[in-house]
């Protein structure tokens, strides 16, 4: 388990991270979410010792060392790799960094590079490629060494969906085999996939912590979808509605000014009749994560 | 890169052999004289380079003209005096107008004596000529030489390698700065296992271009010394060549090796500190300015190297890689001093190494923009 307990880290007037605390336990997926500059990038950094902070993060129970590299699998940011090398040698490279024997590694590259639908073989130069192939290739090197702690800075950015499926499976596959795993992203829709747990950082702080029910639940259901033959204007004139989203013809998203308003709504609309759909919910992820944003800007 | 200074060495070589082909049809002169006692004489004093078959001037105009001749002389005769017209499509070479001048003063002699009508006595009384002898102590005179030639090649050779080194170095490190490659590294391997490691690397290259220039020097000098033109000038120069090969291949070969190392490691140094990759360019620049300032210093003692600044400057560290070779060179220096000089530049390699090792993560991860300089005047957090 990777254990980050009140880190906090200050870079000249700037206070990166405040108080940061939050377990990944083996075999779990956390999201760490946030705005740019919300501290998710220091958080790695600190995790991976490139920084001095203060507060404690220990791995299996004793602070991280180099020991442990051998360990880690780390996708940083922006996506690097040698350009001179062929994808074979890189690879090949990367993985002796973390105790790997060149023997044992090469004849598993064809198969990952499959894996990944990689366009290029093991003896294409690095230059060649495409910056998603390339992407793809950094991931293999992240991986390759089948690593118990995954630290992922924005793996999605810049994947086509087809690719982020592939990454999503990968990602799964290491947590089937009990890696412990963090990955920041500004892709919602890929932490609600695969997360077990998520983490708001905004400007260093916490703002939320938890399973992805949870969060939610911190929230009231002020979210309702309902299919109906009424118009928008109708709709908007309903008791405790404050906006009508459309969603596809006859499908709409209200949002409410109090889940008690739902009651009500419920009755206006069916008279007890049947419904197709009518699903009080609490705000996506997507909306907290607007939300909580915006409760900084105002 | 490697092969460059073969290249030129063949390249110079095989000028110079072109250039001597195409010379050697005009090298010979022909004697042309209405007196045949005059140019049967000088024929046989003088019978090296002499186109003998050339009898008469137009035949010698005409071969001169076509460049198989370098030249004509035509010797005549006036009542007593002896005149020599040299043709020459260039000014007389020095040695062939002593050669000449010493003919016609002998001729000339043989004729006033004749004129004169003196007894043999009175001629060996008049050829009584005061006498001149130098006497040089060839060692010496050897040895200075091969000092010279010495200081030259060993100054030049640092200079060069230490500059082109520590360029490469500065470069290298300074393109992997704020890489994101360069986070994959560190999360895998410690910053210092790393940096010693390029640097290893680096050292084992630059000892590799060593040892190809030791071996293809030996290579050359072996084939030199088989070669029938250059016996004479090997047997000339027996001395000068093994004194000058002795100066290179002994503890200054060590310097130069430990040289290379603290050059190398400043240079990965300001690599590393450089703001971002793009300047990697710009990395060089102290390091290489260190290397100037150490191989101009070198220039006002070429002649002086007992000076008391070429002792001081034989125990500093960068300093000493020019200095102290040339101390050892000089023959004034006792080997407790140069190993004094070498433990000096060795203890600092070492608290380098580990200043740098320690500092490296950190500058290779940051990307701020303090120049270069600021970086290695300012002190650090």
């Amino acid at each position: 388990m990777l254990s980050i307990q009140h880190i906090e880290k200050q870079f000249g007037d700037v206070q990166a991270l405040s108080d940061v605390s939050f377990d990944v336990a083996n075999g779990q997926i956390v999201g760490l979410i946030g705005q740019n500059g919300a501290g998710k990038s220091t958080t790695f950094h600190s995790i991976l010792n490139f920084i001095t902070y203060g507060g404690h993060i220990t791995w299996q129970g004793h602070p991280l060392s180099t020991k442990d590299f051998d360990h880690i699998g780390y996708l940083p940011e922006e996506r690097s790799l040698m350009a001179k090398l062929t994808i074979e040698q890189q690879i090949i490279y990367l993985a002796r960094l973390k105790g790997q024997h060149a023997k044992d590694i090469r004849p598993q590259i064809d198969d990952w590079l499959a894996k990944f639908a990689v366009k290029g073989t093991r003896k294409s130069k690095i230059s060649d490629l495409s910056k998603g192939n390339q992407q793809k290739v950094q991931l293999i090197c992240t991986l390759i060494h089948r690593p118990d702690l995954l630290i992922l800075d924005e793996p999605f950015s810049g994947l086509d969906p087809v690719n982020a499926d592939l990454l999503e499976q990968a990602i799964l596959d290491a947590k089937q085999r009990g890696a412990a795993i963090i990955f920041s992203s500004h892709n919602m829709e890929n932490v609600t996939e695969v997360c077990d747990s998520l983490v708001m950082l905004r400007t260093g702080h916490v703002v939320l912590h938890g399973t992805l029910q949870e969060v939610r639940s911190q929230f009231d259901k002020t979210e309702l979808f309902v299919t109906t033959p009424w118009s928008p204007d109708k709709l908007a004139q309903l008791p405790g509605v404050l906006k009508v989203i459309p969603r596809q013809p006859g499908q709409y998203r209200l949002h409410l000014a109090d889940a008690n308003a739902g009651r009500a709504i419920f009755q206006a609309l069916t008279h007890g009749e049947y419904i197709e759909e009518f699903s009080q919910q609490p705000p996506t992820l997507d909306e907290i994560f607007r939300l909580k944003v915006g409760e900084a800007d105002a | 890169m490697i092969l460059g200074p073969f290249v030129m060495l063949g390249l110079v070589l095989g000028i110079t052999y072109v250039s001597s082909q195409s010379n050697a049809s005009s090298t010979k002169v022909a004697v042309v004289s209405p007196t045949p006692q005059l140019r049967q004489n000088f024929l046989a004093s003088h019978p090296s380079n002499i186109e003998s078959t050339i009898k008469t001037v137009p035949a010698a105009k005409q071969a001169l003209h076509k460049n198989h001749l370098a030249g004509y002389l035509v010797l005549t005769q006036a009542g007593h005096q002896v005149r020599a017209d040299f043709h020459w499509n260039q000014s007389l070479d020095s040695g062939v107008k002593a050669q000449i001048q010493n003919y016609l003063t002998q001729a000339q002699q043989r004729q006033n004596y004749q004129q004169a009508q003196l007894t043999p006595k009175q001629q060996q009384a008049l050829q009584q000529a005061p006498q001149l002898k130098q006497l040089i102590a060839k060692k010496t005179g050897a040895a200075n030489t091969a000092k010279m030639i010495s200081f030259w090649l060993i100054v030049t050779l640092i200079y060069i390698i230490l500059i082109t080194y520590a360029s490469i170095t500065a470069q290298e490190i300074a393109s992997d700065k704020g890489t994101k490659i360069m986070e994959i590294i560190f999360s895998s391997t410690t910053a210092v296992s790393y940096f010693v490691g390029k640097i290893t690397g680096i050292l084992l290259m630059i000892l590799t271009q060593i040892v190809i220039y030791l071996l293809g020097g030996w290579a050359i000098y072996s084939w030199a010394l088989s070669q029938p033109h250059f016996h004479a000038m090997w047997e000339q120069y027996r001395t000068l060549i093994s004194t000058v090969i002795h100066n290179l291949l002994n503890l200054n070969l060590l310097y130069l090796l430990l040289g290379v190392i603290l050059f190398t490691l400043v240079a990965a140094y300001s690599g590393a500190v450089v703001a971002k990759a793009e300047d990697a360019s710009k990395a060089a620049q102290p390091i290489t300015l260190l290397g100037m300032v150490g191989f101009f210093a070198t220039f006002p003692f070429q002649n002086n190297l007992d000076a008391l600044p070429v002792k001081i400057m034989s125990y500093i560290p960068f300093l000493s890689s020019y200095f102290m070779p040339l101390r050892i060179i000089n023959g004034t220096v006792s080997l407790e001093t140069q190993w004094i000089s070498l433990a000096l530049a060795l203890l600092t390699v070492i608290l380098l190494a580990e200043y740098i090792g320690r500092r490296y993560q950190k500058l290779m991860l940051q990307t701020d923009s303090h120049s270069v300089w600021q970086h290695l005047f300012k002190h650090h957090h």
